[in-house]
């Protein structure tokens, strides 16, 4: 009986059949793609690091790993600093010097040698990865057990140290993502043939496909005519392009608030144009389906062949252009005051800033939608959009305060933001803003690669988080609406 | 057998308060509804206010979604295929909402995207219409100036734009002053004459009885009569007439003895000043026995009018005379 009615709720998803087929071939995938790095590799470096054996006699340490001399591992971790900080020569080195951390004695060997920070693990590379590679990228190591004998002194006492240690040959650390990037690829592929198949077994697809163009864009004429949205467009645009300015100007500047690099000053854009932009994407949006409803043109909409969830998506998409349109001519503005000031950003860097910030837009769109439709009354669909705004762009970080307070770490110490447990909470609760989460992903296009740790968030996460705001909210949006329809 | 062009079977329909998303209480709004359209009918859907009559529209529409039974055009379930059936319908709900900045060939593009319509007819047809409809001179003018009669006849244009085979109306006539009840009605019978099939509900009894070839009347979302406006009005002939006197030195006595006789009631008295107006509603063969008897008690009779048998009568009696306003 239970298996019949199981069966049954799987044919009434006949359309959804490949995607559902799709998604779960990509989690075993996934799975897959874990067992793979957890087969082949060491993934908790620091484990091995802490599991060596310190014995000290009375002129002679020793230190010993599990394992024999010449032994290797591949290790897989995060360079939790920057290569180019840990190459060693005559200025960062006291020569015959022990150093507890790295459990190695200073000598001129080691000029021109990089001691890797794998996730706490200290690896020594023959060679100089200055550039190479850089801080927080995931990175694999194979490394092998090598032994040494050096001498230093302590308290005027010749001691012995008899090293076992990490060493590794420059061309045998690679990015996590040259093999990544095969699982995500195989990933996506399943995905995009799932996606077909599903969105092929759509009854008029086109059609509605074409109502939602023509609905969008008969949003998008309406919207820009808005005299909110020509309030709201001047405001955003002048914010952006005077921030994009100073943000050019701060970078010759020693000020506290200086900016490093163009990349880091797209950074800070980012975040301020976030914090108008979604201002502008919730008042335009704020009561599209509940107004409609008062003047009675909702339910012209709905007599026509059009869906539901074409209703929406049309809505969304016009809602997006209207203040997408402004905000990407103003984010270019912005960028061209800031480069005249300042550094020029990557190309990349400077391409998801204005891509993703239309998918941004998308987000807080599709996410007031869902507030304005389920809103009783056009005073809850104000409130709801200004609280929404309030939360992402102004009281977020007191909220993280607040879990981190909850969870058992001390908040009223002294650079706590600098407490890695700490940092840890603030990355994995930025996944659930869409502005820190349009931030970051920005970010992790100042890097090379996507196999980028932000504080124990993944890059591949983070993306995942982007594309799945947006749909999130979209599938909720048009749930809320469809449920309308059952009174 | 030929289909029906429209068959509600057993639809029911109830609507749910919801409190955080919990359901916290439920209305019973259409009882297991059934109700056949045929073809060339103009069918009027008669109920009191809040009998159901807009949620059963709503339900054909596509507005709202019943929780049971089946709503069919022309045999085929309209949720298998909801694009083609909306389609072949044509709607204009009671409270227009029309875009207000936009002008009445914006407006009538607008809703044509919609559809499956080529530019040049969509223009052909706009023009046609707002021509018919009588806003020609209007096309180039914004709705929102427009008064409420121009803009349900607009309404009227976006329903007929895709040439649908029914028409349905919800209170079409509902604000509208008396010369545009009579231009909508003209309208309607002239598309009904070139064999659109036409739905409308009302509770203006008056306005079904002039138009409606067909009526379906509805209580507590339950269908409690349909028939022909043909065999309604032979049905209450045959029971009874209503007869409209006008007469002097009327009395007591003389109201007794008629009420006195079976078969006979006076159902309304109006003084009119010289004279007294009495409405009696009698079997037919009663009418010169009635006469006979005012005469020879000396009541002078100045004239005898047969007023036409109402649909009122019917509707109050099928409904109970109950209003749940």
């Amino acid at each position: 009986m239970k298996i019949k009615r199981r069966l049954n709720q799987w044919n009434n998803l006949k359309t959804w059949q490949p995607l559902i087929i799709a998604i779960s071939l990509v989690m075993v995938v996934a799975i897959l793609h874990k067992a793979h790095w957890e087969l082949t590799t060491e993934t908790n470096p620091l484990d091995i690091w802490k599991g060596k054996i310190v014995t000290k006699g009375d002129n002679e340490t020793n230190i010993n790993f599990p394992g024999n001399a010449g032994d290797s591992i591949t290790f897989k971790g995060i360079l939790v600093t920057s290569p180019r900080f840990e190459v060693y020569n005559n200025d960062s080195i006291v020569l015959s010097e022990y150093s507890k951390d790295e459990a190695i004695v200073y000598d001129e060997d080691l000029y021109g040698k990089t001691m890797l920070n794998l996730s706490g693990m200290r690896i020594l590379i023959n060679g100089d990865l200055s550039g190479e590679f850089f801080e927080s990228e995931i990175v694999t190591v194979k490394a092998y057990i090598i032994e040494n004998i050096s001498y230093y002194s302590e308290n005027g006492q010749n001691i012995t140290l008899n090293r076992e240690g990490w060493e590794a040959l420059p061309e045998d650390i690679h990015l996590a993502s040259d093999t990544d990037y095969y699982f995500f690829g195989t990933e996506l592929i399943i995905l995009a043939i799932g996606s077909y198949y599903s969105l092929n077994r759509i009854q008029n697809l086109k059609t509605q496909l074409k109502f939602a163009k023509h609905l969008a864009l008969f949003e998008f004429k309406r919207g820009l005519k808005a005299p909110r949205m020509i309030v709201l467009g001047s405001f955003f645009t002048i914010f952006i392009v005077g921030i994009g300015w100073l943000l050019g100007d701060l970078q010759n500047s020693t000020s506290v608030f200086a900016v490093t690099s163009g990349n880091d000053g797209i950074l800070r854009l980012s975040y301020f144009s976030f914090f108008v932009v979604s201002l502008a994407a919730i008042a335009v949006s704020v009561d599209t389906i509940h107004k409609e409803r008062q003047s009675n043109t909702l339910n012209m909409l709905l007599a026509r062949p059009i869906n539901r969830e074409t209703i929406v998506l049309g809505k969304a998409l016009g809602l997006t252009m209207v203040v997408g349109v402004p905000a990407f001519i103003a984010q270019v503005l912005g960028l061209y005051f800031m480069t005249v000031a300042g550094e020029m950003p990557t190309i990349g860097c400077m391409i998801t800033f204005l891509l993703f910030g239309q998918v941004m837009i998308f987000t807080m769109v599709t996410f007031q939608l869902c507030l304005a439709i389920s809103a009783k009354n056009g005073a809850d669909v104000v409130i709801y959009g200004l609280g929404a705004w309030l939360l992402f762009s102004v009281v977020w970080t007191l909220l993280v305060y607040a879990v981190s307070f909850v969870i058992g770490i001390d908040v009223s110490a002294q650079n706590f933001e600098n407490d890695p447990e700490y940092q840890a909470i603030a990355s994995r609760l930025a996944l659930l803003n869409p502005g820190f989460v349009y931030q970051m992903a920005v970010g992790l296009f100042t890097h090379r690669t996507i196999s980028i740790d932000f504080e124990g968030v993944p890059g591949w996460l983070l993306l995942l988080s982007l594309v799945l705001w947006p749909l999130i909210c979209l599938r909720i949006a048009t749930w809320l609406f469809k449920r309308e329809m059952r009174g | 057998m030929a289909s029906s062009l429209l068959e509600l079977v057993e639809v029911q329909k109830d609507y749910r308060i919801r409190s955080f998303g919990r359901v916290i209480r439920t209305t019973k709004a259409l009882d297991k509804l059934s109700l056949k359209v045929e073809e060339g009918q103009i069918f009027g859907f008669l109920g009191p206010n809040g009998a159901g009559k807009t949620t059963t529209i709503k339900c054909i529409t596509g507005i709202l979604k019943s929780d049971s039974g089946s709503i069919k055009i022309k045999g085929e379930n309209i949720e298998n295929n909801s694009f083609e059936n909306k389609n072949k319908i044509g709607f204009l709900p009671e409270q227009i909402g029309l875009y207000g900045n936009l002008n009445c060939i914006e407006t009538l593009s607008f809703y044509a995207g919609f559809y499956d319509l080529k530019a040049e007819t969509i223009e052909k047809r706009s023009l046609e219409l707002l021509g018919l409809l009588g806003l020609g001179k209007d096309a180039e003018r914004p709705v929102g100036e427009f008064s409420l009669g121009m803009k349900k006849r607009l309404a009227l244009a976006i329903a007929l734009l895709h040439e649908p085979q029914i028409l349905i109306l919800d209170e079409p006539t509902s604000g509208l002053d008396p010369r545009g009840v009579k231009a909508l009605r003209s309208v309607l019978r002239d598309l009904n004459t070139k064999g659109l099939t036409i739905l409308l509900s009302s509770h203006v009894l008056s306005e079904v009885q002039e138009i409606c070839t067909h009526v379906g009347i509805i209580n507590n979302g339950k269908l409690i009569k349909q028939e022909s406006i043909q065999k309604i009005r032979e049905k209450v002939r045959k029971t009874a007439i209503r007869l409209s006197l006008r007469v002097k030195n009327f009395n007591k006595k003389n109201e007794d003895e008629l009420i006195k006789k079976n078969g006979i009631s006076i159902i309304e008295k109006n003084d009119l000043g010289k004279h007294q107006q009495i409405i009696l509603t009698l079997k037919e063969k009663l009418i010169p026995w009635v006469t006979d008897n005012l005469v020879k008690n000396d009541v002078q009779i100045f004239s005898i009018e047969p007023q036409d048998t109402s649909l009122e009568d019917v509707f109050m009696t099928e409904t109970g005379g109950e209003n749940e306003d």
